[in-house]
């Protein structure tokens, strides 16, 4: 293809997608909310995954304190640690680690911090086992002691959210499928409008000896197009969704303190999300608009 | 320069349009098609243009084999033909000097060439002074010139003529057909089928005449109605 035949036909794209501006917000906005939807459950998923695998790096028990015990109480813990025969090694998170590793989780936005300090933390103590079967027998044990607050077994969430996550790639998998199928219907038939309006100028174009290519090319450029724009918007609203949730979830002293669930940062998936959605806009814009004209190039 | 052999042309829904058809029409030549509403003059046109495909026999054109041709080279053959039809076709939200340069475009033309040889088109037409009109600013006849100038802007080697006077009172027509004589005496090859009796007596070209699908008589310098006098077919 020639460098003047291509700007003829951006040209020609663009000029389409201005005429038919109706038609053109029209399936933008489909291509918006597919995309949206789409991206939803790609964030999810980029979560889960990251968290099953911070999870995974974390010793097997943790056991934490009562956030009131003084030294020599701390120390009845550690002793009761120390004597059992299933835990192969361990180690003391103070007070003062334990706030800093919550002062690392909110870098950026201490502030939220201020007026506390290190007292209202519990001191704790991460084991690991022999075995880990015995995971359940420990637990339990030492949730049975008075001195201690509570036992986390990171196991058993990891065991939870990668079941989870599996299932929910799965489905997201499939409904992604549905929902790129059931766009490029939508925007197909968008298209399939501005052919029918222009089947004369088509014919025409068929007579005067153009070839199939040189009549599609403005319609898909103005499907990519159409498809881009909608990426962007869809970028613009689900970075604002996903600030507003960040700082929901983030502001949580509890949820975060319990080093339960980690969210992603937002530029950590922006540009995830740039590559998923501009090229599904363009992909979408483009099928629909070669389907829209398989009938109406036959002359 | 165009050649049909043995062809048949049957239509889906089971209409013979042509019947056994062999023709031969040299380079440099004007032929009228002519027969009764029905006849198959379209079909004859659409089977060289590639628009249908013959059921049966073989259609030679510009050098290609028309009847056995890929889709892919469908627009080639185009670009090697004008093509005029009854009701203009022109681009409506094109001026006059945009249609005509369109047709060149298409074909990845120069621009260079685009400059030189749409003013050269449309001065052989007469349409210079109306280059920046659209075309529902113009006449019928001025419209089917356009339509002309488009057609032979890339210098085919042939020119195929539907009823290119049917909308058109007869001195446009007289004008039209005129053009198509004089671009014919330039060395296109032309074709045109039409329903103008007196123009095609008078032209005393050759004629093509259908009937029911049938060849019912090829003559040189022939006229409308059927000479002999014992079966006055058309009149
Ligand atoms: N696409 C088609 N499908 C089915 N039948 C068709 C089709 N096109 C033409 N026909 C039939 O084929 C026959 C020849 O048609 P054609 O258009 O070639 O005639 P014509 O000589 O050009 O007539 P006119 O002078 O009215 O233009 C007619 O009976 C017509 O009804
Ligand atoms: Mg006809």
């Amino acid at each position: 293809m020639k460098i003047r035949t291509a700007k003829y036909i951006v040209k020609e794209g663009i000029l389409n997608v201005y005429k038919n501006k109706l038609m053109s917000l029209a399936s933008i906005g489909i291509i918006i909310a597919s995309l949206l939807l789409f991206g939803i459950f790609l964030l999810i998923v980029l979560n889960l995954d990251h968290n099953t695998r911070a999870l995974e790096s974390i010793p097997q028990l943790e056991v934490f304190c009562n956030y009131n015990l003084d030294e020599t109480l701390v120390g009845d813990v550690e002793q009761a640690i120390r004597e059992d025969e299933r835990i192969s090694e361990y180690r003391m998170v103070t007070k003062k680690e334990a706030f800093n590793k919550l002062k690392e989780k909110f870098e950026g936005n201490e502030d939220i911090l201020e007026g506390y300090d290190e007292s209202f933390l519990p001191v704790s103590f991460i084991i690991k086992l022999k075995d880990p079967r015995d995971s359940n027998e420990i637990k339990e044990k030492f949730e049975n002691m008075s001195k201690v607050e509570s036992v986390e077994c990171p196991q058993r969430s990891i065991e939870l959210i990668s079941k989870a996550s599996s299932w929910i790639k799965v489905i997201s998998g499939i409904l992604i499928a549905i929902l790129l199928v059931i766009s490029i219907f939508i925007i197909s038939n968008t298209i399939k409008l501005t052919v029918f309006a222009r089947r004369k100028e088509i014919s025409i174009m068929k007579y005067i000896g153009a070839t199939d290519w040189f009549i599609r090319w403005p319609f898909i450029v103005e499907g990519v197009i159409i498809g881009i724009i909608g990426a962007v918007v869809a970028l613009i609203l689900s970075g604002y969704g996903y600030r507003a949730l960040e700082l929901r979830l983030g502001n949580d002293i509890v949820s975060v303190s319990m080093g339960f669930f980690e969210m992603l940062k937002f530029r950590d998936v922006v540009l995830v999300l740039v590559l998923f959605y501009s090229f599904l806009g363009a992909v979408v814009g483009a099928i629909g608009s070669v389907v829209a004209l398989r009938k109406h190039l036959r002359v | 320069m165009v050649e049909f052999r043995n062809v048949t042309k049957r239509y889906s829904n089971g209409t013979v349009a042509l019947k056994n058809i062999n023709l031969k029409i040299d380079k440099g030549e004007f032929v009228f098609v002519i027969g009764p509403s029905g006849s198959g003059k379209s079909t004859l046109l659409k089977l060289i243009m590639k628009e249908e495909t013959p059921t049966e026999g073989d259609v030679f054109v510009n050098g290609y084999e028309v009847s056995a041709m890929d889709m892919y080279d469908v627009p080639y053959l185009r670009r090697s033909l004008g093509i005029v039809f009854q009701d203009f076709r022109l681009l409506p939200n094109k001026t006059v000097y945009e249609n005509v340069a369109f047709a060149m475009q298409i074909t990845e033309a120069l621009p260079k060439e685009i400059r030189r040889q749409v003013p050269m088109a449309l001065a052989l037409v007469g349409l210079s002074k109306k280059a920046n009109a659209y075309p529902a600013q113009l006449s019928g006849g001025e419209q089917q010139r356009v339509a002309l100038a488009r057609a032979l802007v890339n210098n085919p080697p042939l020119l195929i003529a539907d009823e290119p006077t049917g909308n058109l009172d007869p001195e446009t027509s007289m004008e039209i057909m005129r053009l198509l004589c004089e671009i014919n005496h330039r060395g296109t090859t032309v074709i045109v089928a039409t329903h103008e009796k007196s123009i095609v007596d008078m032209l005393k070209k050759r004629v093509v005449a259908l009937d029911k699908g049938v060849l019912a008589r090829d003559q040189q310098k022939g006229i409308y109605t059927n000479e002999d006098k014992n079966s006055q077919i058309y009149s």
